[in-house]
């Protein structure tokens, strides 16, 4: 009898670490989805800003804030798109940051997985010996 | 080889890759190849997009202004007049935008349509990095499905004299043909010697019909006659002694002159022959040159006749996955050596027509021999040589395996060299037999 609340009380414990290992990975998916989004972002950035470059000096250019075009300084513009692509590369750095991380924990996670599915057969093997 | 020693490891493919597993990961592959393709097909609207607007933003500023119908709403459209068909504002992204003209907007979309140009090369490496992942699950999951299993076995070095043994047999047949092949070549070149020995006794002779005119040298042509009168199975030695004799005779002779001072015409003639004498000397140099090279060349053929037995005993020895390869290199042996087999006859030719004739058979002959000796080779590790020849039949699936595995088939696909086919017969049932072994 001892030994099947054992087995039930690891069975929880995998069912637990099993719910904890899918959240994980589904914060692994979502951090992937952002920084495909962040990348893209960047790219598009780093393009306005060669064409920016390519403007001579008193060209128009204008921002779409909401509805409404709001014409713009070129140097401002630049300077405003320059600041936007280190944010994003810090934004991408950190994401890096947290997706090694998150996996580690996924890692681990596995490993305890394993752990305790191991011990559960052996348990059960035992039981089908006894 | 005989002694059923269990030397490496026999595991199943599929215990390693299970048939589901690899045809999970090769469906997965296959899903994301599709994922890629749809990527690309939108890179390419987009790049057609591009170069369409390219063409109506070049072709704007040629009027005026444009009569076109305005889209009011969802649904409706008013007429209405384009009118400063040279200014354009253009979104350069992330809601920023600017005044252009014309030229200046199809330069930036020119600018933009290299990009997409670039990512749809990118998209292109990647679908087909893809494939060739595709392709290897795919082979994997036949493999594991067809049954094969992955043999490792140490490379244990084998006795030396175990080797000798085994190929002593094809030695003493390459020996037996090079044997012959010597008379042969012996009495061919004997004829040779002979027919210029005669040719250089004939110009000798005409030199002393004139020499005959004086009378002091009619002892040389004497000893011509003779030389030509005595046996031919001496006439090497003959031919030295003779030499020296002319020689001999002609410092007589100038001894004579000499003392007659005459005879002056005499010397120069004797000066001519002495000339004769060494070109002849020189000429009986080279034909032993000659024989000399060829005998070398018999014995290295020799050598490579009874090297590929030994080469292919090691190999089998190491029970190295490389059998297949093997077969080429016997293959890339017997080219070489008809190579080298023609480089010669094409000396032979050279030398002298006749001998052609009668040398390229004897060297095909022992080409010949090198399959054959190869066969009897292999039949003292019958039990291996089955495995091998099992083993080399599914070529393509070893290029394809990870390095170090070799790969068994059931016997399904048709081989080629002879030693297989021999073979496959005896084998229908590979994986027993290696159960066999494992005992």
């Amino acid at each position: 009898m001892g030994s099947s609340t054992a087995l039930r009380e690891l069975q929880r414990e995998l069912e637990n670490k099993a719910n904890d290992l899918s959240k994980l990975q589904k914060d692994i998916a979502k951090n992937h989805q952002v920084r495909k989004k962040y990348t893209i972002q960047l790219g598009e950035n780093e393009l306005v800003l060669k064409e920016l470059g390519l403007l001579n000096e008193g060209a128009n250019v204008y921002k779409l804030i909401g509805p409404v075009l709001v014409k713009q300084d070129l140097a401002e513009a630049n300077a405003n798109v320059r600041k936007r692509i280190e944010y994003i590369s810090a934004e991408l750095k950190r994401l890096d940051g947290t997706v090694q991380d998150l996996e580690e924990k996924q890692n681990s996670k596995k490993e305890a997985i394993f752990k305790v599915q191991q011990r559960i057969q052996s348990l059960q093997a035992g039981k089908a010996k006894a | 080889m005989e002694e059923p020693t269990v030397r490496g490891t026999v595991t199943p493919l599929s215990s390693m890759f299970p048939v589901e597993d690899a045809q999970r990961a090769a469906k997965r592959v296959e899903d994301a190849l599709s994922e890629k393709q749809q990527e690309l097909n939108q890179v390419k609207e987009f790049i057609a997009d591009n170069t369409n607007l390219i063409n109506l933003v070049q072709k704007l500023p040629e009027e005026l202004h444009h009569d076109i119908m305005v889209p009011f709403g969802k649904a409706a459209f008013f007429p209405g007049r384009l009118i400063h068909t040279n200014e354009f504002l253009v979104l350069l992204g992330e809601g920023y935008y600017a005044d252009r003209t014309s030229k200046q907007t199809v330069e930036i979309l020119n600018r933009r349509g290299k990009a997409l140009e670039s990512q749809v090369n990118s998209i292109k490496a990647m679908m087909q990095d893809f494939r060739a992942e595709a392709s290897f699950f795919d082979a994997t999951a036949n493999e594991a499905a067809e049954g094969l299993v992955e043999i490792r076995e140490e490379y244990v070095e084998e006795n030396s004299s175990e080797r000798v043994s085994d190929s002593g047999s094809i030695k003493q047949r390459s020996s037996s043909f090079s044997e012959a092949d010597n008379t042969n070549v012996e009495d061919e070149e004997y004829a040779r010697m002979m027919s210029r020995l005669d040719e250089l006794e004939q110009e000798e002779l005409a030199a002393e019909i004139d020499n005959e005119v004086d009378e002091d040298n009619q002892n040389q042509g004497n000893t011509a006659k003779n030389d030509k009168e005595s046996d031919e199975d001496e006439v090497y030695a003959r031919m030295m002694s003779r030499l020296d004799e002319f020689e001999q005779e002609e410092l007589a002779a100038e001894m004579h002159n000499e003392v007659d001072e005459d005879n002056q015409g005499n010397t120069a003639k004797n000066e001519k022959d002495s000339d004769e004498d060494e070109r002849a000397v020189t000429d009986f140099d080279q034909f032993s040159d000659q024989i000399a090279r060829d005998h070398n060349f018999r014995h290295s053929e020799e050598l490579r006749l009874s090297k590929p037995p030994q080469q292919t005993k090691d190999k089998k020895t190491s029970e190295d996955l490389s059998n297949n390869y093997r077969h080429q290199q016997d293959f890339s042996d017997q080219s070489c050596t008809d190579l080298t087999v023609q480089a010669v006859t094409r000396d032979i030719v050279k030398s002298s027509n006749a001998e052609k004739a009668s040398m390229l058979p004897e060297v095909k002959e022992n080409v010949g021999a090198v399959p054959s000796s190869k066969n009897e080779s292999s039949k003292p590790g019958i039990d291996n040589s089955k495995v091998s020849a099992q083993i080399s039949k599914p070529g393509f699936d070893i290029q394809k395996a990870f390095t170090g595995s070799v790969v068994e088939h059931s016997p399904k696909i048709q081989t080629s060299t002879q030693e297989q086919t021999e073979t496959s017969s005896k084998a229908s049932k590979p994986v027993s037999r290696f159960k066999m072994q494992r005992r």
